[in-house]
């Protein structure tokens, strides 16, 4: 136990090099409108993107590819990561999600040779996969011998606690305050990952269409200090 | 097997630059009224009508619709998509659409009014070669209650699947849900009481489309306040949301990426389809 733990804490590390630091998913769109002005508004902000939309893309395709392995189903895999992939219409997140999924992917990769992450890499190079940060994430934790539970509660952690850094550079705001906002938020975290696993394969890529939108509007935010 | 209230099969051909009906067969509570064509470019248009005036408990609806290689056509439908009060199962639409290389298809309803206590399903699967060319735009009401609260409807969603050569290329998934969502706050609705979107897919698709549609947006929001995007999709093509607070705000902002696409994928300015 201990020693899952111990390989969980690296792989949830906010500063783990996989280009997360270049992304906002929209919330920079919101900073230059002023609705995302400090630690308040921030916390809504990370709140609805956490319960709206990566409970039913990430949270989903956690829950969905733990199925998938547990038959060594490495196509069904792929075909979750293909749909996450043209389910995100706006063109920089989608990108930027597939850079974060190749960053994490080469260096998982690395850490640990698990037969399904070597399997679901060769995928990827053969361009018959399309990497994504919650199919690498739950591959990894397979193979570290997690639960469903634990995967999804430590993909949505690792994933908002980068998000946190972000807005922390972004806003900006004091890193006690980024600090302050990780402890709140951990009550939803862990109720949010409950419930991601009970949602129906129907509500797999819903849309909140704000959160949407300002993704699609930073395409064409003038000041920008990320990348989507 | 499904038991359908309404069904509709449909496939269009090509003749000599013009596209005809090669199949029409409509049974129960769904028909289209005969083609029109209105230029001489060949295209079609067919409008498709709900006799009973709109969707009741457990209706079920089927539509599949064809367009051979290079058939050009619109469909529309006479009104409003009006789903009632469904106190025992939901309503449902299945479209299947299939388009052959060198195809263009463009499916462009009314919007859709669910009333009070209504659930509604909708799913369209389309499936494209590539060459082909799919326009679709839909807009979601807030609908009615007979107190003139709006969003009392239980829950509305909307299913787009597409596929290019067999590959995924959109997935689009919207449920609006009052009762569980917080429609009105940061990242949802924001405020607004009306969605809009517009998917297209097609090979000619350019950034400086893209760029004027986004201008074309922003002129004809007009003194509204709305919120709007564009973005291209994994295939080429671009999806575009309008957050707004009325239905024609919507029309008039679709409208006029409508004309401008098909001014440049056609070279055709579209007739008004707007019906009465």
């Amino acid at each position: 136990m201990t020693e899952r733990l111990l390989a969980l804490f690296q792989l949830c590390d906010s500063n783990l090099p996989t280009g997360s630091f270049s992304h906002s998913f929209g919330l920079e769109t919101y900073i230059q409108d002023n609705t995302v002005t400090d630690s308040d508004s921030f916390e809504e902000w990370l709140s609805c993107y956490l319960e709206e939309q990566l409970a039913y893309t990430d949270g989903i395709a956690c829950r969905m590819v733990f199925d998938a392995l547990e038959t060594g189903d490495l196509d069904t895999v792929s075909a979750i990561g293909a749909k996450l992939h043209v389910q995100n219409l706006p063109r920089e997140t989608r990108q930027g999600t597939r850079m974060i999924g190749e960053g994490m992917l080469k260096l998982f990769s690395r850490l640990y040779d698990f037969p399904f992450l070597t399997e679901y890499a060769r995928l990827v190079k053969e361009k018959r996969a399309v990497p994504h940060p919650a199919i690498v994430f739950a591959i990894t934790a397979h193979g570290l011998g997690c639960s469903r539970e634990e995967a999804v509660l430590y993909h949505f952690y690792g994933t908002v606690s980068g998000l946190i850094q972000n807005a922390v550079r972004a806003i900006p705001l004091g890193q006690t305050a980024g600090q302050m906002i990780l402890n709140r938020i951990r009550p939803l975290l862990r109720q949010t990952a409950e419930k991601a696993l009970t949602l129906p394969d129907e509500d797999f890529g819903l849309v909140a269409p704000g959160l949407e939108l300002s993704q699609m509007q930073h395409e064409r935010v003038n000041v920008r200090i990320f990348m989507s | 097997m499904t038991k359908w209230t309404g069904e509709l099969n449909l496939s269009l051909e090509d003749r000599a630059g013009k596209t005809v009906a090669r199949n029409v067969y409509f049974q129960g509570a769904f028909k289209v009224m005969r083609p029109i064509y209105h230029d001489d470019s060949g295209k079609v248009c067919y409008y498709l009508l709900n006799p009973g005036g709109g969707y009741l408990d457990g209706d079920r609806y089927r539509m599949d619709i064809t367009a051979e290689p290079d058939a050009r056509v619109t469909l529309t439908t006479q009104g409003a998509t009006k789903v009632y009060k469904t106190p025992k199962d939901h309503a449902y639409q299945e479209t299947t659409m299939t388009l052959k290389a060198g195809s263009y298809l463009e499916y462009l309803p009314d919007p859709l009014i669910a009333y009070k206590d209504a659930v509604y399903r909708q799913k369209n699967v389309v499936s494209m070669e590539s060459g082909a060319t799919f326009l679709y735009t839909d807009i979601l009401t807030p609908g009615w209650s007979p107190d003139g609260g709006q969003f009392a409807f239980n829950s509305v969603r909307l299913i787009n699947e597409i596929y290019v050569d067999g590959e995924p290329a959109v997935f689009d998934n919207i449920r609006l849900s009052p009762a569980d969502q917080k429609v009105g706050g940061l990242g949802f609705m924001e405020g607004y009481t009306h969605l809009g979107s517009m998917i297209a897919i097609g090979e000619q698709t350019t950034d400086d489309l893209i760029d004027g549609l986004h201008d074309l947006l922003a002129k004809s929001s007009g003194e509204d306040q709305v919120k709007f995007g564009i973005s291209r999709l994994a295939v080429p093509g671009f999806s575009i949301r309008i957050l707004a607070r009325s239905t024609g705000r919507i029309e008039k902002m679709l409208n006029a990426c409508h004309k401008r696409i098909s001014e440049e994928w056609l070279g055709l300015t579209p007739a008004s389809l707007r019906k009465y």
